[in-house]
């Protein structure tokens, strides 16, 4: 059992590298919130294109399910190769600043902001799908009494629709955004020191795991507190809704 | 004030409303009855274009509101003509105030403090002063239907649209529900009103339609249709829910 302990909980390692593997998880943390703020973001515009109603509307509806399809189906990983070994050269073929093909904003690196934009373009395609649940989970007639009133669909959409599905839709939105922070590790392989990276760069030295297992235990630190937070908030919803069915 | 002529609407191969005349005169009080599934909420739907008619026309205050470019006659009907839902349909995530202002100041482009003077007027009227920060998981049934009617008047429609208002509440709250339509159609409201409550027909319409299978079967002034019918089917229906 020593050896057990020794390969995954050396404190003597932990220590030493505890400043690395924590610059490692704070590229993860920046790297998470960004792009679950973008996926957010983008997510919720695919959503709405796919509801726009009409004829007038299906080829923009058709090409916001083509979307979502495609991206839900390719793995990250291949996204993120994709971006990051294509992106210098597609910028310069269309005639692009280099500050396009290779970002390097605000201080961080390319491989940084292609793995942004990778887990945007997959998590926002995710979303989506959890958006168009909560759109659609809306009952019919809270779109018709704001049609009766006189809004146009963008209008009852944005004041009517869209916040009754976004509180909805929180819980499964956090679950996602736990499963974007956990694949930021993906983004590794294009040379991000993010935490798993620098695990990983300490086991190559040490020949030991123990710089991996800290990582672990930073994620839970985050991760755990996330899921409990949507336990609280779903059985808090539960309730109203129930009291909501007492009242009528 | 509103005219329908020859309106027909086809769900599929389902036909709803096979051919539906009818004339509804400023001030008029129009309930439609009849069994579930005549068409009659359809019928309502067709007149403020939720479910635009497949054939026939529609003339609202001089205006042929079917047929012509789609966007500036929903505009043109929905800011005459108000409707309530059997459901109510309040907005959820808002307190009543909030209800009955956002349409106010979203669509009529009033003021927030106009809208807010008028959301409280109409929250008085309906007897719902005290309400006006609850939210609907608050209120009772009928307090909600309440608000859902203050929220179609903040519009200042011309034509009331009412879809079995009642039909989804509580025996003791109906009353609170209708008597806030009857004072409605005391001041002169023009109503057109899907209703199963024959009390109410008779006391408040002017005129009653019965509709059986997407057609009128039998339409005239109230004491003649509810009282003596002269059709074999509206007589069998008015026996049934007379009944009881």
């Amino acid at each position: 059992m020593d050896v057990v302990f020794e390969q995954y909980f050396d404190f003597g390692i932990m220590g030493d590298e505890f400043g690395f593997v924590l610059d490692g998880f704070w590229q993860t943390v920046q790297l998470s919130l960004i792009a679950g703020a973008l996926s957010l973001i983008w997510g919720l515009v695919l959503a709405l294109l796919r509801q726009l109603p009409g004829k007038r509307f299906a080829p923009v509806r058709g090409l916001a399910i083509a979307y979502i399809d495609a991206f839900r189906g390719i793995p990250l990983l291949l996204v993120i190769l994709i971006i990051s070994g294509s992106a210098p050269f597609v910028a310069d073929g269309l005639g692009l600043p280099r500050s396009v093909g290779i970002p390097q904003w605000f201080g961080k690196s390319d491989p940084f902001w292609y793995g942004t934009l990778a887990l945007t373009l997959t998590y926002g395609a995710y979303m989506a799908e959890v958006y168009r649940a909560g759109i659609e989970g809306v009952p019919r007639g809270q779109m018709e009494a704001a049609r009766a009133l006189g809004m146009s669909h963008g209008r009852a959409m944005r004041h009517v629709i869209v916040p009754q599905a976004v509180r909805r839709v929180i819980p499964p939105l956090l679950n996602d955004f736990i499963a974007l922070m956990k694949d930021t590790s993906l983004v590794g392989v294009i040379a991000l020191l993010e935490v798993v990276e620098a695990g990983r760069t300490v086991q190559s030295e040490t020949l030991n795991s123990s710089a991996l297992t800290l990582g672990a235990l930073m994620f839970l630190v985050v991760t755990i507190p996330l899921a409990r937070i949507v336990d609280r908030y779903i059985a808090h919803e539960q309730g109203r809704f129930q009291r909501g069915l007492a009242t009528t | 004030m509103l005219e329908l002529h020859g309106v027909h609407k086809r769900f599929g191969t389902l036909e709803v409303l096979r051919g539906i005349d009818l004339t509804v005169h400023k001030g008029g009080v129009v309930c439609v009855i009849g069994p579930s599934g005549s068409g009659k909420s359809t019928l309502l739907r067709c007149i403020n274009l939720l479910e635009p008619p497949d054939e026939g026309k529609i003339v609202l205050e001089g205006k042929e509101i079917t047929g012509g470019a789609r966007a500036d006659d929903l505009d043109y009907v929905r800011r005459r003509v108000g409707m309530v839902f059997q459901q109510f349909n309040l907005f959820p995530h808002k307190s009543a105030l909030e209800n009955v202002r956002l349409a106010q100041e979203k669509v009529l482009g009033r003021s927030r403090e106009e809208a807010t003077e008028k959301a409280h007027d109409l929250l008085a009227r309906v007897g719902l002063s005290d309400k006006a920060d609850e939210y609907p998981d608050r209120l009772s049934g009928g307090q909600q239907q309440r608000v859902a009617i203050a929220r179609a008047l903040a519009m200042d429609p011309h034509v009331m649209l009412f879809d079995e208002v009642t039909s989804a509440l509580d025996p003791e709250l109906i009353k609170e529900v209708l008597d806030v339509m009857r004072e409605l159609a005391a001041e002169g409201m023009t109503m057109v009103v899907v209703t199963h409550e024959m009390g109410f027909a008779r006391d408040v319409a002017n005129y009653v339609v019965f509709m059986d299978e997407g057609v009128i079967v039998e339409e005239g002034p109230v004491r003649r249709v509810i009282d003596a019918p002269r059709e074999e089917r509206t007589k069998q229906f008015l026996g049934l829910v007379l009944e009881h």
